[in-house]
């Protein structure tokens, strides 16, 4: 069976405002630009996004004001420092900011792909984290006693991936790490793909199953400023452009007009 | 090359090879370095775990982790995202955090410093895997590039990382030089020239320097196992700040993009 392949253009128009987000990659890797950016051009408002360490990717849908909600273990430009949008909008609270460890993250998606409400850890234990994040709640296990953090499920509408190639059953392959993308996947009501290439069908090989993937979209240098190996690195110019002067409706310089490819 | 960077990389090479780890988890490219530097200092078999599901790769010291070397090069092609707090839950890990704060009792921060629960006044990337690592049985260094009252303090704004437990050995390495957290607090490994004097500048954390060695130079052998892991100093922008950084960011982007190219 073919996998269904869908536009940017199309695939904006089919998600709503308010929807939650899961953005796959890590840092400054394997981030759906071009697909958020298409969410941004087509007005998408009061999104509540998961990105499990963001960069640009919240950076940029910050900067067109379409973010209601984020959940995250950390968002920065890596090297290039701090990001400026984030970081102002935890400042001014203009954002519901939901903090999460990378591993209390993990299992609120895990919880979700199980069908349980909540999932119990020892992750965070002791910190501030479940002053912060409401669904952190510290009990007792219930067969020792012993104090854990309960993790709340955590559902994701739509899983936006980027990867460097598909195939043409749906099957997503990763060239390095794939971060908790498919985590994501298996926490999401949809899961949509986008990709450099499509290449040959080589399951055995495959960093995702086709299983978890209900569309896929082409995009070439499509998670640009980030990088997608091996396709091409981060733009670190890019990252350094940003990190000096992204402001609040600086969408361009995130997008494919400023793209040098 | 920044002093700072080759003295603290040579000094956790030697800390990770002499430590009995199985595998080490990297973080940064300055980390990156220091794990391929142990490898050829006693512990050639060291696993790096280089993202989440990545956990037996050969990364290289690029800014951006280098995603070329993250391949796995153990049996299994693709690990599950929950091995690695599995590994941690069992202390079959070591990693190298760099907390933007670290205080008394050995907790962390990297949400924010100042203002109230959830608004701060200076909000930084996020807990991250903070309040996944701190509190378990493996091990862990904390890097920190400048030894002042900033980075080392009486409590923690925001305990992202808990207390460790006793058991578990917790190190600092700063430009001051090597300290271990015991039952009575801080105490000093070995100092650098001027350890004792920066040791001294800072109340608000104690530590007991009396009696321990000074070291003048990095250890050579260390220090050149770094530089040949990491030619193009990738290691020095997380111990530059300001305008120093986003030049060396710079600079070393382009020296990593000309040797792609």
């Amino acid at each position: 069976m073919e996998m269904h392949r869908t536009e940017l253009d199309q695939l904006a128009g089919e998600i709503d405002d308010g929807a939650v987000i899961g953005i796959g990659g890590a840092g400054l890797q394997r981030k759906p630009i071009a697909a958020l950016a298409a969410l941004v051009a087509a007005g998408r408002r009061d999104l509540r996004v998961v990105s499990f360490l963001g960069s640009l990717d919240v950076e940029l849908l910050l900067a067109a004001d379409a973010v209601a909600e984020l959940h995250s273990a950390g968002v920065s430009l890596d090297g290039g420092g701090l990001a400026p949008l984030y970081r102002a909008a935890r400042q001014d609270r203009t954002i519901d900011f939901h903090e999460w460890s990378e591993g209390t993250l993990l299992c609120a998606l895990q919880a979700t792909a199980r069908g349980v409400p909540s999932l119990p850890t020892w992750m965070a234990l002791n910190t501030d984290l479940p002053q912060i994040n409401e669904r952190l709640r510290v009990g007792n296990d219930p067969f020792t006693a012993d104090p854990v953090v309960n993790v709340r499920a955590l559902a994701v509408d739509v899983a936006l991936l980027h990867v460097p190639a598909v195939d043409a059953l749906g099957n997503a392959y990763v060239d390095g790490d794939l971060a908790l993308d498919g985590a994501l996947a298996r926490a999401a009501g949809r899961t949509v793909v986008c990709y450099e290439r499509v290449i040959e069908p080589e399951p055995s090989r495959a960093a995702l199953s086709r299983l978890w993937v209900d569309a896929v979209v082409p995009s070439p240098a499509g998670a640009w400023p980030t990088g997608c190996h091996p396709s091409y690195g981060a733009d670190l110019d890019a990252v350094v452009r940003w990190a000096s002067g992204g402001k609040r409706g600086e969408v361009s310089l995130l997008t494919r007009e400023s793209s040098p490819a | 090359m920044s002093a700072t960077a080759d003295l603290l990389c040579a000094a956790l090479a030697r800390e990770i090879a002499e430590s009995g780890i199985r595998v080490y988890a990297v973080t940064s490219p300055a980390t990156v370095a220091a794990g391929l530097a142990a490898r050829e200092l006693g512990a050639p078999g060291l696993a790096l775990a280089s993202g989440f599901t990545a956990l037996d790769g050969s990364p290289v010291p690029q800014l951006t982790l280098g995603e070329r070397g993250l391949f796995t090069a153990g049996p299994a092609l693709r690990d599950d995202p929950f091995d690695t707090f599995a590994l941690l839950a069992r202390g079959r890990v070591g990693v190298a955090v760099a907390p933007a704060q670290l205080d008394v009792r050995g907790r962390t921060n990297l949400s924010g410093v100042g203002g109230e629960a959830g608004r701060p006044k200076v909000a930084l990337p996020g807990a991250r895997g903070l309040p996944d690592n701190n509190a378990g049985p493996s091990r862990v260094w904390y890097l920190l590039p400048a030894h002042g009252p900033r980075q080392l303090v009486a409590a923690v704004d925001v305990v992202c990382g808990a207390a460790p437990p006793p058991t578990s050995l917790r190190r600092l390495l700063t430009p001051a030089g090597c300290f271990e957290l015991g039952h009575g607090g801080w105490t000093a490994r070995w100092l650098t020239a001027s350890g004792a004097e920066l040791v001294s500048a800072v109340e608000a954390f104690p530590i007991v320097a009396d009696g321990a060695p000074v070291v003048d130079e990095p250890d050579a052998d260390a220090l050149a196992a770094v530089q040949r892991a990491d030619p193009r100093g990738a290691r020095t922008v997380e111990f530059a700040g300001g305008p120093e950084a986003a030049e060396l960011f710079a600079k070393i982007g382009k020296l990593e993009r000309d040797a792609v190219d």
